[in-house]
């Protein structure tokens, strides 16, 4: 129980990635698809992050006074993968206003059902 | 929200705040945590502020098209130059160590005009998202 406990931090992330997965796969509106793919996302930051971080650990900078630094390395990945998931959310944002504008609907129902109507 | 008096006033107080929030990330990330992409969101976050409580016309007038679109090519130049600046003074592309008198205020030096550079393009780039996607709505009747 206390080992469970200690790795609350997971237990978010986990949490997280099945709420992100779940809303992807769940919704019709693409525009609530797109929050559950950012909060997945979110959640794949925190999975690199938090074992990165060591309690009590500063900065990665040498100074005296401190001799535990946390792992600069998952930082420097995420600050990728945050830029990789805005140009991601814009390009998917931009789909969906080109989508209401040629069927008038963001719901995945409506939309496949004018394309079923059209053939 | 244009008539809202409390948002316009609260807006008009926090703006210089959130402006000045950015510059302290962009500058103290040379000591700690902070840097180029923190600060340009940050401050590309205090303009779309402005833009959705004061609408899309007045905020074009702030940041003009032309300004945000020279400034988005402008941070890249910058970056890019200063590895060239590198070349120029006897080391390779991006190398901090020969831009100043000694290695550490060169590599000062380098990170500081690096990181300026990305602060100035992530924050016109997320700006320019920001209005392509609000003037098309307007667009659109909405």
């Amino acid at each position: 129980m206390n080992a469970l406990a200690a790795h609350y931090a997971y237990w978010v992330t986990i949490g997280l990635m099945v709420a992100g997965l779940v809303i992807l796969i769940t919704r019709g509106n693409l525009l609530k698809k797109l929050i559950g793919l950012a909060v997945l996302q979110t959640s794949v930051y925190l999975l690199y992050i938090v074992p990165g971080k060591l309690v009590g650990g500063t900065a990665p900078i040498v100074a005296a006074g401190f001799t535990t630094y946390s792992n600069p390395l998952p930082h420097v990945l995420i600050l990728t993968a945050i830029v990789v998931g805005v140009a991601t959310l814009a390009l998917g944002l931009a789909i969906v206003v080109r989508i209401r504008e040629a069927y008038g609907s963001i719901e995945e129902e409506e939309i496949l059902a004018r394309d079923g109507a059209e053939e | 929200m244009k008539n809202d008096l409390v948002l316009r006033v609260v807006a008009k107080i926090l703006l210089p705040f959130m402006l000045m929030f950015a510059l302290y990330v962009q500058f103290h990330g040379d000591f700690g945590p902070g840097g180029g992409f923190q600060a340009g969101v940050i401050a590309a976050a205090a303009f779309v502020f402005y833009i959705i409580v004061y609408g899309l016309s007045a905020g074009r007038r702030l940041a003009p098209d032309r300004v945000v679109e020279a400034m988005l090519a402008a941070g890249v130049l910058l970056y890019a130059g200063i590895g060239l600046a590198g070349i120029a003074l006897g080391g390779n592309f991006l190398d901090y160590f020969v831009l100043g008198a000694d290695p550490v205020a060169g590599q000062l030096r380098g990170i500081f005009w690096v990181e300026a550079g990305v602060g100035i393009t992530v924050a016109s780039v997320m700006l320019k998202l920001f209005t392509m996607f609000s003037a098309r709505a307007r667009g659109d009747g909405q």
